[in-house]
Order: C-alpha cells, then structure tokens, then sequence
C-alpha cells in the first residue's frame, strides 16, 4: 500500500516537474496575449481604413453628444479596471470585486448607448434642446452606412465578450480564486478591456468627429 | 511583483483617467476649430492610445522578469 502510494506520489511529483515555473508561464500568458491583440488590430485596422475609403474627408451626420458620452463612460470603465487591476495585486479582494463589477455595468452603459441610442433600433426620435439623442443612420442606406454599423458593430461585439470576461473574472473573484501571487485571469480580462477601450480611442474620431458633415 | 504602494498605483491610475479625459474634450474642441482635421485628430487618438497601453496596460511587463 505505501509502496502504491509512494509511486503515486513520485508520479504526481513527476507531473509537476515537467510545468514550467509560474514567472515562465505568466511571461508567455502576457506574450500569448499581447500577440492576440496584434492580430485583432489588423481586423479593426481593415475597418478603419475602409472607413476612410468610403467616407474620405466626410462623414455621416451622428449625434456628436452620444458619441462623446459614450467614449467617457468606455473611458472611465478602464480606469475602473486599472482599479481593480491594482486592488488584487494588493490583495485587496473587495477592492477587485467592486470595481470589476462597476466596470461591467459601465459597459453595459456604453452597449446601450451604441445600440439603443445611436443604432436607434426602435426607431425613436427626441431631443433635448439642441442634442438629438437617437441616431438616423439605417444600414440599409447603403454601404457608407453599412462601414458604421460593421465598425461600431463588431467594437460592440467585443464590447460583450469584455463584460462577460469582467463578470466572470468578478464571480471568480467572489469565490476567492485569486491572489496576489496568482492573478492571470484578472490581468488577462483587463488587458481585453483596455484593448477595446483604445479601439474605440481610434473609432470614436474616425466615427464622429473626422471630415465635414456630408 | 508588486514594488510600488498601492496608494501611489492608484493615484497614478485616477490621474491618467483626467488626462484621457482633458485630451477627450480637446480632441472635440480641436473637432469643432479645424472642421474635423484628420492628422491633429489622429495625434490625439496616438496620445490617448500610447496613454492607455502604458498605464492601464503595463506593455512594460513583457520583457520584465518576474521573481515569484
């Protein structure tokens, strides 16, 4: 029996021996990351560039009020990250909680305010004073409109799969599955967070603010 | 891993977000004085950006090594 046990053991120990070390393993998580995002760049870099084809010096008419808005809450959700970031390398776990969690209902925010607003899919229509707080762009108007919603559209893609990422790092969090030592999936979800925040860093100009009003 | 106070981390994080936020509105302001000028704009978006990847994202952690 101890004999069993002791193989058992050898055999698990053997396991272990053949795991790179952690600082290893997080060295190539980042660099396995970092390389995801680079070849992300090149599908939203396409978008920007066909944006700049389609629309050269112009561009549609879009409530410059929502994309603003918009931009400051993706904004500020990032910063919420950072927070959380820094709240579980500090071993701060309700720090971590709370602010991923925030961080996820502000994209939520910036989702509805793409998706109900700008893309007004209820097809809405009012104002506060001068402000227009819905959008008039169809993506049946043809294919200028059609750059918009691929851009804004898939932004919003990753918009979702942010927050699903933020929200199950939260619930993990809850479950005390991370520490100091030992806090990949936090770093991992916050690096895909950010990296959406600086696409829409680029979009949010070329979208809103580039050209003359056609 | 962690070599600086959290305090002073997260004072560094709350400053970077009111600098993103001041290169916001001059960005919108900068929109509305030179009629939408794509290279100015673009500037801005590269500051923003680099702003971003180095704070929030720490791009420096690639080539640092990690003691634990």
């Amino acid at each position: 029996m101890s004999m069993i046990s002791t193989a058992s053991q050898e055999h698990h120990n053997d396991e272990h021996s053949h795991e790179p070390p952690w600082p290893v393993q997080l060295k190539s998580n980042r660099l396995g990351m970092w390389l995801f995002m680079l070849s992300e760049i090149f599908l939203f870099g396409a978008l920007l560039t066909a944006r700049f084809i389609l629309w050269g010096q112009y561009r549609p008419h879009l409530s410059q009020e929502i994309g603003l808005v918009a931009t400051v809450v993706l904004l500020f959700s990032s910063w919420l990250v950072y927070r959380g970031q820094t709240a579980i390398e500090f071993g701060d776990h309700k720090g971590f909680q709370r602010n991923f969690l925030f961080a996820a209902i502000f994209g939520l925010l910036f989702l509805i305010g793409v998706v109900f607003f700008e893309w007004n899919i209820f097809g809405l229509s009012a104002s506060i004073g001068p402000i227009e707080l819905f959008g008039h762009l169809r993506p049946s108007d043809g294919v200028e409109s059609g750059i918009f919603f691929a851009m804004t559209g898939w932004h919003a893609l990753h918009v979702v799969t942010g927050v699903m990422l933020l929200l199950i790092m939260w619930n993990k969090g809850r479950h005390g599955e991370f520490s100091p030592e030992r806090s990949w999936g936090v770093e991992g979800a916050g690096l895909y967070w950010h990296f959406v925040d600086v696409v829409w860093v680029f979009y949010y100009p070329a979208l809103y603010l580039m050209g003359l009003p056609m | 891993m962690v070599s600086e106070s959290k305090s002073k981390a997260l004072r560094r994080g709350m400053w970077t977000f009111l600098v993103l936020m001041v290169l916001t509105i001059i960005e919108f302001g900068v929109a509305i004085a030179l009629h939408g000028a794509v290279i100015p704009l673009f500037l801005i978006a590269l500051v923003k950006a680099a702003i971003i990847v180095w704070v929030f994202m720490h791009i420096y952690r690639l080539w640092r090594e990690e003691s634990h």
